[in-house]
């Protein structure tokens, strides 16, 4: 495979979906409602969010599965101290499990079933080159912008979250170690996994929009982790993440190949709806 | 095929979609610098045939030579060699002009970006897009996006183009463009063409042999004369005269090289082979015997009646 003709399809890829706002606009309000709208929210109004349960269980259940460390730092707390901080680490880490597999979806999606729909895919597929490097290109593509609108909305949720909270604690909340390995571990893995899924699913659908629709079951385990951080029946600690990120990469090994035999030249252009 | 190697080899070329059979074994050669015709009705397996010698689908049954490459062991090495106009014009909407040939050069290896700029220049130029080369091509008409489809497929100099209706959608001024760049392109440059069409008028104009198929299947193949010749039998010699007598009609019947004489009113409907050699012996015979030539009119069938003829008696056979 040839690098630079993967990042010729990579270039030529990222022209076309930075100018479909079909694709633009979830990839720029999704990340900014999470990283943005909602922890001002949280933060302007304290004590009026209802998060299903009462902060004491809340407070409870997150700290069972939390490090040592952080149980002891916990303890020492007050309780409007450690709701914030269980909210703020804990509570909001799966939204941003969302944002890279939203955005790789929805690239993904208008990268391989739009160019399907567009019937532009055929003079891609005469071209010399292979399908290795049109792959690669598409997956790259999918998920480089991805991982870059998750690490800016990382950051910019650290600056807001610290900003708005550094009354409350005199230190800065943000960075944490569980938050290192969410983003820098865990979401890349997230994100490939979602970018081979929707490759498999371009493969059965029309176009764009159904791929799009389908993809949204994506969100399902993520919500499942929301509701059982909740209800404590588990954290998105280090062990937690670091188990569920190797659960991701071998997921990803497996859709991978799956993708690698899919995407034929031959199978694309007949099989593929 | 005597004069030149081929530059496209098929034999026995087979497509079948499950048990359905687009492409029927089809056996053809396309010499160096000719201009080969696929001609054939809707549905008739032209597309699966171009997209096989594309390499874009794997042939079933057969074998296919493209530059002397195989399409199924070395396609890439075929990919490289093949301009290819596919049946849509498959350009990107959200991309300018500019960008999608930028983009096609390169995936085609035109790696000198001074020469690629050149010949982007050179090509949108001739299509008359190079005004609107900035502009998307979403906004372009369908004419539009089938010139600048066409200059894709010679934005890297191919020694052979595959071209899937190349006139469809273009204005008559337009087709006959294209119908000329592609003379040159043959004749000057030496590129194999090879075009699928339903337009008879491309074929007859343009081809130098052509292919008729129908479901997949062979019906004929030569020449567009010998077609001619072939099915609609001998080309017709009209001749009007002032007034039918014995002694004419005697006289041409007797001529040689001539098959057949009817007679309608004042009009000789005359079958000959050859009618360039035998058309003024016929006018001198006419003539000595008394007759009053007012006009003659050569009726040679078109590759239209030639086209309907075969196709339907194919189809009304079954
Ligand atoms: N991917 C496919 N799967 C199943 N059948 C197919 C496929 N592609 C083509 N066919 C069938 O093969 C036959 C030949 O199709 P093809 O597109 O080659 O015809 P064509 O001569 O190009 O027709 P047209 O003039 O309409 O473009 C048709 O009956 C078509 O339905
Ligand atoms: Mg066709």
């Amino acid at each position: 495979m040839r690098l630079s003709k993967a990042l010729l399809v990579f270039r030529k890829d990222w022209r076309e979906v930075g100018r479909n706002w079909e694709v633009l606009t979830p990839i720029a309000l999704v990340p900014l409602l999470f990283s943005v709208v909602l922890p001002l929210i949280v933060i302007s109004v304290p004590g009026q969010v209802n998060t299903g349960t009462s902060p004491e269980v809340l407070i409870e259940s997150i700290m069972r599965g939390a490090p040592a460390s952080v149980m002891e730092m916990l303890a020492g707390f007050t309780e409007d101290q450690q709701l914030t901080y269980v909210l703020f680490v804990y509570m909001f880490a799966p939204f941003f499990l969302l944002i890279p597999v939203m955005a790789s979806s929805v690239i993904a999606s208008d990268s391989f079933a739009g160019e399907k729909e567009r019937k532009t895919i055929e003079a891609l597929l005469a071209t010399p080159l292979t399908d290795g490097e049109l792959l690669f290109g598409k997956m790259l593509v999918s998920f480089v912008p991805a991982m870059a609108i998750t690490i800016l909305s990382f950051i910019a949720y650290t600056v807001v979250v610290d900003v708005g909270t550094y009354g409350l604690f005199g230190a800065l909340l943000l960075p944490t170690l569980e938050w290192f390995l969410l983003i820098f571990l865990m979401t890349p893995a997230l994100s490939l996994a979602a970018i081979g899924l929707t490759v498999l699913i371009s493969s059965r659908v029309k176009g764009f929009k159904e791929a799009q629709q389908i993809s949204v079951v994506l969100v399902i385990p993520i919500i499942g982790l929301f509701i059982g951080q909740g209800t404590g029946a588990l954290t998105l600690g280090p062990p937690v993440i670091l188990a569920l990120t190797a659960l991701l990469a071998f997921f990803d090994l497996l859709i991978f190949r799956f993708s690698v035999l899919l995407f034929k030249r031959e199978k694309v252009l007949t099989t593929w709806k | 095929m005597s004069r030149q190697l081929s530059e496209i080899i098929t034999e026995g070329l087979t497509k079948r979609f499950n048990s359905f059979t687009a492409v029927d074994r089809l056996s053809f050669e396309v010499g160096e610098g000719e201009i080969f015709g696929i001609l054939g009705p809707n549905g008739a397996g032209k597309t699966t045939t171009i997209r096989m010698l594309a390499c874009l689908l794997t042939p079933t049954e057969g074998t296919a030579f493209v530059g002397g490459f195989d399409v199924v062991d070395d396609s890439l090495k075929v990919r490289e060699m093949v301009g290819i106009l596919t049946e849509n014009p498959s350009l990107y909407d959200r991309l300018t002009a500019m960008e999608n040939m930028e983009f096609f050069a390169e995936a085609y290896g035109v790696s000198d970006r001074q020469a690629r700029s050149k010949k982007i220049r050179e090509l949108l130029e001739f299509f008359d897009l190079w005004p609107r080369r900035d502009d998307k091509v979403g906004t372009y008409s369908k004419g539009m996006k089938q010139k600048l489809a066409i200059a894709r497929a010679l934005v890297h100099d191919p020694d052979i183009l595959l071209l899937d209706e190349p006139t469809s959608g273009l204005d008559p001024r337009s087709s006959k463009d294209i119908r000329d760049l592609m003379e040159e392109l043959s004749r000057r440059e030496g590129q194999t063409i090879l075009l699928c069409t339903h337009r008879l008028e491309d074929a007859e104009r343009l081809c130098s042999r052509v292919m008729l198929i129908n479901e997949g299947g062979m019906v004929t193949m030569g020449t567009t004369d010998e077609l001619r010749s072939q099915i609609a039998g001998t080309p017709i010699l009209r001749v009007r005269l002032g007034e039918v007598s014995e002694a004419v009609v005697g006289a041409v019947r007797s001529m040689e090289g001539v098959e057949e004489v009817a007679v309608d009113g004042t009009t000789l409907s005359v079958s000959v082979y050859d009618v360039d050699r035998v058309t003024p012996y016929l006018v001198r015979s006419v003539v000595m015997a008394g007759g009053m030539v007012q006009s003659v009119e050569v009726l040679e069938p078109s590759l239209e009646e030639i086209y309907l003829k075969l196709v339907v008696d194919e189809d009304e056979a079954e």
